[in-house]
């Protein structure tokens, strides 16, 4: 089948914070805006507009995708919004590239917001309902118990401990220090510190977990004409992936994401990617918790099962290791305006690979990149391959 | 046939109540917050201008939905304007019948290119015609609260 090349020409976003007072279609309207300045391109350049933005409960607005889209840029346009939780971010990309792909649109205007602050007394309640309505949420369950659960059947097929995994949140929040849009860089904070913060539902700790946070990130995609004409520098979309599992979580053993690992799979056929581990330069996988990078990177073929975490006490994964992992600073430090914060991810890769992250930069001229997002009932993978 | 069409009431069938529990806290909005301050400080109306479109916009926007310009240009607007199109409700939200229907209209801002949805009063349904000119009701400053309630109504000019 023959598919246009697609490229991400620009990218924008807004700072991450815990509660902003802009409207949700006002973060949309900066990230936008600042995405199309960044490559010199206006609406009337754009042919289509995807919207990315996670449960409708958040900004407490019903048809969210009709509610942001002139914020979006998506007056009198053709928009679509996708949407599989916390996948979101990385779909809507994965969206842009086939409205592209498959010769419908040469350009397209990619557009994640999300705004959890709206939501009172706190997002968990929008969360509620992805439990079986009949046989969980009579036990008063909350999201933290199905990462808690998670985290400790990880650690323990694998014989981790809460310090090995709290080096992940050393790491991102430690490089989210430099990133000028995050909410809770520190380049200070140890591993003590993640080990005495406040249990929340052991194993899972305060510093395990990415904050609540407000935000919108923006890109730009073209078809190869365009994207060759708008810049010298494109970065091209090698392959895309996304693959869900069941929705019952009691039928997934939770120590391994299969999902993550088939929709990486996807991606890097096609993407021509035989060696992840030699070819992949940087990678941007989900870190909403601490122990989920490791995860993802088991799930993206990057690590052994079980043994990101001794990559990470290495080194191997920090900024200037063989395989810089979350560069930006991921969720745990820039912070997790849910699909907002997967588009982040892309829109990291995209500076990477053009060498435009200032004191970010991963060194070594980096080729290619992944990144990937995780969601719906935890049991969605979304991966997408960049390269220069 | 399923269970539920069945049974002779739906609390025959095994069933479990739950509800979201959440509640949202709208924030107005960087241009909002200055609209609606107007509004209960002063009793105007203001609205954003798009100089390249030639376009006021009300409820005022930061920015420009057709060219995506920053709208930084502020312009009091009257609070006149004329009935685009109402209706006369007669139920509440429950389908119950209101005491006194209302009336909603689309009142078109003079001098806009928006208007404002909102109820007419000092004025009998039958009189109320689309085209008609009204002018904004606001509440006495003590009880205003920075809401599109400050206004109490539209009514008929003259
Ligand atoms: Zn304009």
């Amino acid at each position: 089948m023959a598919r246009n090349r697609v490229a991400i020409v620009g990218a924008g976003m807004t700072k991450f914070v815990r509660r902003a007072q802009e409207t949700a279609k006002e973060l949309a309207w900066e990230a936008a805006s600042k995405a199309l300045e960044s490559c010199e391109m206006t609406l009337a350049d754009i042919d289509a507009v995807v919207i990315g933005s996670a449960p409708e409960a958040f900004d407490g607005v019903h048809m969210k995708s009709e509610y942001l889209s002139d914020g979006c840029g998506g007056w009198g346009k053709p928009i679509i919004r996708g949407f599989v939780g916390g996948g979101t971010g990385v779909f809507s990309a994965i969206q842009g590239w086939y409205h592209i792909a498959s010769g419908l649109f040469d350009t397209v205007l990619v557009v994640c917001e999300e705004k959890m602050s709206s939501c009172q007394p706190h997002p968990q309640g929008a969360f509620i309902t992805i439990f079986d309505n009949i046989t969980e949420r009579a036990l008063g369950p909350n999201l933290l118990w199905i990462f808690a659960l998670e985290m400790n059947a990880y650690m323990t097929r694998y014989g981790l401990s809460k310090r090995d995994i709290a080096l992940v949140a050393v790491k991102n929040k430690r490089n989210a220090a430099d990133h000028p849009a995050a909410l809770l860089g520190d380049p200070n904070i140890t591993v003590e510190d993640v080990l005495n913060s406040e249990v929340l539902a052991w194993p899972v700790q305060r510093l395990d977990v990415s904050p609540i946070s407000d935000g919108a990130v923006a890109i730009v995609m073209a078809a190869e004409h365009v994207a060759r004409r708008v810049t010298n520098k494109p970065v091209w979309v090698e392959g895309v992936g996304w693959n869900l599992d069941t929705a019952y979580w009691t039928n997934r053993d939770l120590s391994y994401p299969t999902y993550v690992e088939e929709a990486a799979r996807m991606a890097y056929k096609m993407a021509g990617i035989t060696e992840p581990r030699k070819q992949i330069h940087i990678a941007e996988p989900y870190d909403p918790f601490d122990y989920k990078e490791l995860h993802h990177l088991e799930g993206l073929l990057l690590f052994d099962k079980g043994k990101a975490s001794e990559a990470t006490a290495l080194g191997i994964t920090q900024r200037d290791g063989d395989l810089p992992v979350c560069p930006s600073g991921g969720l745990l430090g820039v912070g997790n305006p849910i699909s907002a914060a997967a588009l982040m991810k892309v829109a990291e890769l995209f500076w990477q690979l053009r060498e435009e992250a200032g004191a970010r930069q991963v060194p070594g001229q980096p080729k290619r990149g992944v990144a990937q997002a995780w969601g719906d009932l935890m049991q969605v993978g979304t991966v997408i391959v960049l390269g220069v | 046939m399923s269970l539920l069409e069945r049974i002779a009431h739906p609390n025959q069938a095994k069933v479990w109540y739950g509800e979201i529990p959440i509640q949202s806290r709208y924030t107005v909005g960087i241009t909002g917050e200055r609209f609606f301050r107007e509004i209960k400080d002063n009793g105007r109306l203001w609205g954003t201008r798009c100089p390249h479109c030639d376009l006021v916009y009300i409820p005022p926007r930061l920015y420009c939905e057709r060219c995506f310009a920053h709208l930084e240009e502020w312009v009091e607007v009257p609070t006149t304007g004329r009935v685009h199109t109402f209706t006369v409700v007669h139920l509440d939200l429950d389908g119950n019948p209101l005491p006194e229907p209302r009336i909603i209209a689309f009142i078109q801002i003079d001098g806009t290119d928006g208007g404002l949805i909102h109820d007419l009063g000092e004025v009998d349904p039958e009189e109320v015609c689309i085209g008609m000119c009204v002018e904004a009701v606001f509440k006495d400053p003590a009880e205003r609260r920075g809401s599109i309630t400050d206004i109490r109504y539209f009514r008929p000019v003259g």
